[in-house]
């Protein structure tokens, strides 16, 4: 479904990402995981158009799109719930919810997905006049993830989902994540909380200093001596 | 009484027009990040085009609403397409883009000011339009005042429900407050700060009408308007379109207050709200 080959990404003059390569196949969940400046965002915002990669391609269902804007990736059926969750903070949690379904796919059927939407987050519901400033930071993550779910995702993007979340909250997002992937979203999951990450994941890729160190089957990454060295405390 | 009734209404009629100017200012500032300095000059050529229209072709400046309009937005759309859109692309952060695309607005301002200086001269111009006076609570009024009172309203009003509940106006909100995210979510952000530019545009413009239909105008009109409009949004509070109606309502019974005492001090009180407000409070009245 995505393909990266090669790509090569600059911050500035700095060499964020050096000749990475992965795939991600529909029906999947696969994890990108690394410290904190890995080039793991960097690698994010190269298949959101955020980034223009220096060379190298991103192809999302056989169609070439690093080097197009953002929204037309969004037309295609890629979405995000962005590091923190990035709501809307002057708009009511229902006016967020909307925002999600703008593309136009997904604009006609808003009230369907709205609905699913609310039965997955009950919570969302109740709050649904609120402006999106007065959420918690939990509550901000359901909305977030919510918003991308109301445009009819093919591709979910998750930058660094459990990130200053409570224990509690980690695990209902987590959870959640598993319950979207048997939706049929595909999930690509950019996360620190390496463990985690390797519990709910398929696969995963490590980035390390912009480069793919490892890559495999989560369980087998488990088990190895370097993730459990450097990630795992173990 | 009857005298302190007729400063204070006329106060709010011409409340309502400078609302309507804040609010498309409030537009390219709050979204788009222009501080437009030249947004007078579209207040000028739509009075002017107004003049022009009814004195030649007897064309009802009613009608002249329904070309100015468009017409503005076009023009303003256009200019963020070729201007902004390019300062905006070499600009490294929204700050600098602040800086160079009021720098180009002021150019703007004096290219065109000029072209309607030569279009039309420095005279200032006038024609009279439902200049029939109407009883109104008690005291009479020119009914093209009361008249352009009642579109200033209804065009706000009208843009209100539009930002609040169409996709494009949802679309502009979210651009205003999170234009990366925004795109992310299919917004197109190039064409909605176009689009924002366009509307501020188009509102001045169609201000400068209603302004034509009860004062005069002239081609060097345009800069007053522009810091009467300055100074709305921040006292209103940018991006806020209550905001602008409160900040206009009070700019208008001040400078009619301050008028009628003394007709040469308008301005002054105007700057002096302006100063107290930034000491005291710089976010505006409903701003956050």
């Amino acid at each position: 479904m995505l393909e990266i080959r090669d790509l090569n990404a600059f911050y500035g003059k700095l060499q964020v990402l050096w000749n990475v390569s992965l795939q991600v196949r529909e029906g999947e969940i696969v994890a990108i995981v690394g410290s904190n400046g890995a080039g793991k965002t960097t690698l994010l915002h190269s298949i959101l158009g955020l980034v223009r990669p220096a060379s190298g391609s991103v192809t999302f269902l056989g169609r070439r799109i690093d080097g197009l804007p953002s929204y037309a990736i969004a037309e295609m059926g890629v979405t995000v719930v962005p590091e923190g969750g990035r709501v809307f903070p002057e708009m009511s949690v229902r006016e967020n919810l909307e925002m999600g379904a703008y593309p136009h796919r997904a604009w006609e059927r808003r009230k369907e997905a709205l609905k699913y939407v609310y039965q997955l987050f009950p919570r969302l519901k109740e709050r649904e006049r609120q402006l999106a400033r007065t959420l918690s930071g939990g509550e901000r993550q359901m909305l977030a993830i919510g918003r991308a779910l109301m445009s009819r995702p093919k591709l979910c993007l998750f930058d660094e989902p459990s990130y200053g979340l409570a224990p509690v909250m980690v695990k209902e997002i987590f959870e959640i994540i598993q319950k979207i992937r048997e939706q049929g979203v595909t999930v690509l999951l950019v996360e620190q909380n390496v463990r985690r990450a390797l519990e709910i994941a398929d696969r995963a890729y490590v980035l390390e200093n912009g480069r793919i160190c490892m890559e495999g089957e989560c369980a087998e990454l488990l088990e190895s001596d370097h993730i459990k060295k450097a990630y795992l405390g173990m | 009484m009857k005298i302190l009734l007729e400063v204070l209404i006329t106060g709010l009629l011409m409340g309502g027009l400078y609302a309507l100017i804040s609010v498309g200012l409030s537009l390219q500032y709050g979204v788009a990040r222009i501080l437009n300095i030249s947004h007078g000059e579209f207040i000028m050529l739509g009075g002017m085009t107004t003049w022009a229209l009814y004195t030649a072709l007897h064309i009802s400046p009613l009608l002249a609403l329904a070309i100015c309009g468009p017409l503005a937005l076009g023009l303003g759309y256009l200019i963020h397409r070729t201007l902004f859109k390019r300062l905006l692309d070499r600009a490294p952060s929204f700050a600098v883009f602040e800086g160079n695309s009021m720098l180009a607005a002021f150019g703007l301002m004096f290219i065109l000011q000029n072209i309607a200086l030569i279009a039309w001269g420095a005279e200032i111009r006038g024609y009279s339009y439902l200049s029939i006076p109407v009883h109104f609570l008690g005291t009479l009024f020119g009914a093209n005042r009361l008249l352009t009172f009642g579109i200033a309203l209804a065009i706000g009003l009208a843009f209100y429900l539009f930002l609040n509940l169409t996709r494009t106006g949802k679309a502009i909100r979210a651009a205003a407050q999170d234009p990366a995210t925004a795109g992310l979510m299919g917004v197109n952000i190039n064409n909605v700060l176009a689009l924002c530019f366009g509307l501020g545009a188009a509102m001045a413009s169609v201000a400068g009408v209603l302004i034509s239909m009860c004062y005069p105008v002239h081609a060097s009109m345009g800069l007053e308007y522009t810091v009467i409009a300055i100074i709305v949004v921040v006292l209103g509070g940018l991006g806020s379109i209550p905001g602008s109606f409160l900040g206009g309502f009070i700019l208008g019974l001040v400078g009619s207050i301050v008028t009628f005492l003394e007709p040469g001090l308008a301005l002054v009180a105007y700057y002096i709200i302006f100063i107290v407000l930034l000491l005291i409070r710089p976010t505006g009245l409903l701003g956050r």
